[in-house]
């Protein structure tokens, strides 16, 4: 059983770093983040000198004095990682289609579920490689919080909470896009639904108008990024922890279940 | 089908993207919404349309069993979730632990269950303030510790009329109200909030009074060796703070729970010092705070209180190297008395600061009922150095070689004294800098403090150890920071990247 | 020795279509059995059911007394596969995919160095073991398909379309291949070619639109001349019949 899915897993992974694919969506994510990282650098920097040097005088607050809300937690740390997170999902989709998908349409999966290997085995190989991935990225990107939290002492554990977060989210996502390209031949047809999808559930607000408080409250419980917002605050909270788990529990059993069903139809 | 997924896609991210645009949901955000998931359903329909004829007993049974596998999955993580949000569970993993509730806030919600029958607090949290993200972890750890405490979570303009009076003057994220009456937490930190629930809930009115007129350290001045921060953390918990004026006033008042003499540098009157007495035989509460190196006629009166004031500054090697300024006289201190209740809650994990400070032995008692207990001891490795003036002039010292050590000495004790009008209470603590601007929130300092005066006022309910302050990172990133970053994380990471990359395309189209 | 089957009238159904209609047979251990007939006669079909990769509508397949929608997996630790126009990982080199499908295959890890060995040697690989499967040539991609449903030695092998767009010299290697695996292993060969079928195999099963129409021996296959026209015969007299 180990030996067949460690087998399984080093062919996922090479076929994953076969293609250049991977290292597209790494450097473009790493270059987003890069980039956008250091808008909110200079933004923090102007925002620090114009409270700093008195330039607003009126208003609440006092010439000279910075207000305790502008610091780097609120003004670089949160949004560096807000961003990494949509990054994500800008970014995953390109990733997730291929995985089930291309093995259908090339056949390949024939080859592997004629081998006594079950259905589960193939889609747990699939959705770890994939999960590694994204703990790749964030690793790779992980040095502009990291930055952040050095220099403003905010502690190793805070980041640590963030990447909790960030990789269940990045998993919560990734296994959205696995479920989406098991069901579908197509590659764009995957990656379409994979972008579709997170992006309906990320946040319910645009449902708000048309919906009583009390059911837009129950569902905003469900929306995707409510539940990224407290790991970047250096929280880890078990009901988070649950609502990612469950979406990738949901995606997991979609995968396998899709395979079972192409083999009922 | 990839036409119509792809339509689906941005049909959709126009209407969202409309919505969020303009914030309101506009007929062309609507038909967008619903046509864009439309399109995508007609797709996945269509894609597991190769899922169909499911005709043999066998293909139902498999699709029967996956089937109800998917839908037991989302039952499951549906319940899961619910679960979670009613047992509420978290790790902090702030540095400050800014989201753990400590162990004052802890005790007020413990009062809070207690008197349920009685006006119940609740907090008022206003979702749409400035700063209601960085507050809500919060706000979740008060609602998962406090099963007495209703949080209600609100908008500013459906707020009730006495939050909204109140919102009227000042920026608030979260208020602590009772029926008719609310309080402001100020910048929503836990111990504004905790603060505010006490003043809520605070029955017993109490009033410090601080002698002046002797070279004792000014109530209001803001300057690093002030009390400034000691007023406002009194006031904070609702106990009204006062300035007495020892040579105007004939008798300490009637209305002062606690009398605090905070470092005196020149002697009292002499009809001060009877006022005092006079103080404690009818059952009043002193609190005094002394600096090594000074004298004054107050010693006496502690030594008839049965307090013995040995000359000299406490030195220690072990404790300094952990500071700043490392010095022997400035101690780190962690052993307390475990039984009494101003140091009861504190331990060898939550340490004082105090920079200079004399020892305050408990040495006789007045009369045979009176109680005298030590506080605060020294490390075993402290010493008691007579040459005050070297010692504070930072000239080195060493132990006398003829002393022992290896004795803890106690740096501030307190006394229990029954008589025929009332129990007198005495706290002295030999060092009063430990109070003061700079250094109030050190540490656990402005918990013996406040911890002291709570039970100088009787009021031991309250004594606990409260939130620490938390401290926002404020400093800019230089020139050369942002600009190494900007070439590290924008260029030469991405290029590493880019360049595997094509090695990999290489490699694929290659043997 | 080989492994025995027995079909028990599988059916294939999608929808109203009717991909394989009650289909009974049975096949000895250590026999070449050939399947043939025109496009769309459910061969395929029936290969993908007895692999275990689709499910039967009805019926069910018995290798070694194991079924097929019981115990699938069972079933396919016995067989090897080898899929029309070989489905492989393109991006694996050749030593590399055999190593993985070994070890997918249930190989020991102590052993699976020298099954790889034996595979490479056996299926004359050794020129192209280092290089990536896909700029091998359709011969080479054919002869690692092989050696990858060999490698584990399996008493069941089945092969569906083995010599499409083989060159004439390589049709006639793995036609001698396959008659060398007779005996030892049971082989399940579909294929469009009657000549292959006719030189390979002991007995030839005739499928047409889902319907078995006959099952012939290698002395049938003799005494009609030859197998091109016996299938032309019986297609026709199926056709009249219909």
């Amino acid at each position: 059983m180990t030996q067949r899915l460690w087998a399984l897993f080093r062919k996922e992974l090479r076929t994953l770093f076969a293609s250049p694919i991977a290292y597209i969506v790494l450097t473009v994510f790493v270059a987003l983040s890069g980039v956008y990282f250091f808008q909110h650098l200079l933004n923090y920097n102007r925002l620090l000198f114009v409270f700093q040097s008195g330039a607003i005088s009126g208003g609440s607050f006092d010439a000279g004095t910075i207000p305790l809300q502008v610091n780097s937690l609120n003004d670089l740390f949160i949004p560096t990682s807000n961003d990494l997170s949509l990054f994500l999902l800008a970014v995953l989709p390109l990733v997730t289609m291929r995985v089930f998908a291309e093995e259908r349409a090339q056949g390949t999966d024939e080859l592997l579920l004629t081998t006594s290997l079950r259905p589960w085995e193939v889609a747990m190989a699939k959705h770890v490689t994939t999960y590694l991935f994204v703990l790749l990225m964030l690793a790779v990107s992980a040095i502009y919080p990291a930055a952040v939290v050095i220099k403003s002492h905010l502690g190793m554990e805070h980041l640590l909470a963030l990447y909790v977060g960030q990789l269940g989210y990045g998993m919560a996502v990734a296994a959205i896009g696995l479920a989406c390209s098991s069901l579908t031949q197509s590659q764009i047809v995957a990656a379409v639904l994979a972008y579709a999808i997170p992006f309906l559930i990320i946040d319910f607000t645009w449902l708000h108008p048309v919906l009583s408080q009390g059911v837009a409250q129950v569902l905003d419980e469900f929306a995707l990024q409510s539940h990224f917002d407290s790991f970047a605050r250096g929280v880890i909270e078990l009901r988070r922890g649950l609502y990612f788990g469950g979406i990738i529990a949901l995606g997991f059993t979609v995968s396998v279940g899709s395979m079972e069903f192409a083999r009922a139809r | 089908m990839r036409f119509l997924s792809a339509a689906g896609l941005v049909t959709i991210l126009s209407g969202l993207g409309a919505y969020y645009a303009t914030e309101q949901l506009s007929w062309f955000s609507i038909v967008n919404l619903i046509v864009g998931p439309l399109l995508l359903v007609t797709v996945v329909v269509v894609e597991i349309g190769r899922f169909r004829g499911f005709t043999g007993a066998s293909s139902r049974r498999v699709a029967l069993r996956w089937g109800l596998g998917i839908a037991a999955v989302v039952a499951a993580s549906l319940a899961a979730n619910l679960l979670g949000m009613r047992w509420h569970s978290t790790i902090d993993l702030t540095v400050e632990r800014r989201y753990t509730l400590s162990d004052q806030t802890l005790l007020i919600c413990e009062q809070i269950a207690a008197n349920r029958d009685t006006e119940a607090p609740s907090l008022l949290f206003l979702e749409d303030a400035l700063m209601a993200k960085e507050v809500r972890p919060l706000i979740e750890a008060y609602r998962g510790a406090c099963p007495g405490l209703e949080v209600r979570e609100t908008r500013a303009t459906d707020a009730p009329p006495e939050a909204r009076a109140l919102l009227s003057s000042a920026d608030a994220t979260v208020l602590a109200c009772q029926p008719g009456r609310c309080e402001l937490a100020g910048f929503p930190s836990e111990e504004n909030i905790s603060n505010a629930l006490l003043r809520l809930g605070r029955k017993r009115h109490v009033r410090v009074d601080f002698l002046v007129g002797h070279g004792e350290v000014n109530l209001a001045s803001e300057n690093e060796y002030g009390f400034s921060g000691l007023a406002g953390a009194l006031r904070d918990e609702g106990i009204q703070v006062a300035a007495l004026v020892g040579a105007a006033a004939r008798a300490v008042p009637k209305e002062t729970t606690v009398l605090v003499v905070a470092g005196p540098e020149r002697n009292l009157l002499p009809a001060e010092l009877a006022a005092i007495e006079r103080y404690l035989e009818r059952g009043g509460s002193l609190l005094v705070l002394l600096e090594p190196g000074v004298t004054t006629n107050l010693e006496p009166l502690l030594g008839r209180w049965g307090f013995e004031l040995p000359k000299g500054v406490l030195a220690d090697r072990a404790g300094s190297p952990l500071l700043e300024d490392p010095k022997p006289t400035s101690l780190l201190l962690r052993s307390y008395n475990p039984f009494h209740p101003v140091t009861r809650k504190l331990s060898n994990r939550t340490l004082l600061l105090m920079p200079g400070a004399r020892a305050v032995i408990p040495a006789r008692k007045p009369r045979p009922d009176d109680d005298l207990e030590g506080l605060v001891f020294s490390n075993r490795s402290a010493w008691l150095e007579k040459d005050v003036v070297a010692a504070l002039a930072d000239r080195a010292i060493a132990p006398d070689p003829d002393e022992p050590l290896g004795q803890e000495l106690p740096l501030a004790a307190a006394g229990r004294y029954p008589r025929a009008r009332g129990e007198a209470r005495i706290v002295v603590i030999g060092d009063r800098d430990f109070a003061s601007n700079r250094l109030l929130l050190a540490l656990y300092n402005r918990d013996l403090f406040l911890n002291a005066v709570l039970w100088l006022a009787e009021d031991d309910e309250h004594i606990s150890l409260r939130p620490k302050a938390w401290t926002p990172h404020q400093d800019p990133f230089t020139l050369q920071q942002t600009l190494a970053y900007f070439y590290f994380l924008a260029f030469a990471l991405p290029e590493v990247l880019l360049l595997l990359g094509i090695h990999a395309w290489y490699r694929q189209r290659g043997a | 020795m080989g492994a025995k089957i027995e079909a028990k009238a599988v059916s294939k159904r999608f929808g109203e279509h009717v991909a394989l209609a009650e289909l009974s047979l049975e096949i000895d251990q250590g026999e070449i059995f050939g399947i043939i007939g025109p496009n769309g006669a459910g061969k395929t079909t029936f290969l993908r059911i007895l692999t275990g990769y689709w499910l039967p509508s009805s019926g069910d397949v018995y290798v070694d007394g194991h079924s097929v929608v019981k115990n699938r997996f069972a079933v396919q630790k016995q067989l090897g596969y080898v899929c029309e126009q070989p489905k492989l990982y393109d991006d694996h080199g050749v030593r590399t995919f055999l190593h993985m499908m070994g070890a997918l295959r249930g190989i020991k890890r102590a052993d699976l160095d020298a099954a790889v060995e034996r595979a490479i040697e056996r299926f004359g690989l050794g020129e192209v073991q280092r290089r990536r499967i896909g700029v091998l040539s359709k011969g080479f991609r054919q002869r690692v398909s092989l050696a990858q449903a060999m490698i584990h030695d399996p008493p069941l092998i089945v092969i569906d379309e083995p010599t499409v767009g083989l060159d004439p010299r390589q049709q006639i290697e793995l036609r001698r291949l396959i008659q060398a695996l007779g005996g030892h292993h049971t082989v399940l060969l579909c294929t469009h070619q009657l000549r292959e079928a006719e030189v390979c195999c002991d007995r030839v099963a005739l499928l047409d639109r889902g319907h078995l129409v006959q099952i012939a021996t290698a002395q049938e296959m003799e005494a009609g001349g030859s197998l091109e026209a016996l299938f032309l015969d019986l297609t026709q007299r199926s056709e009249g019949q219909g």
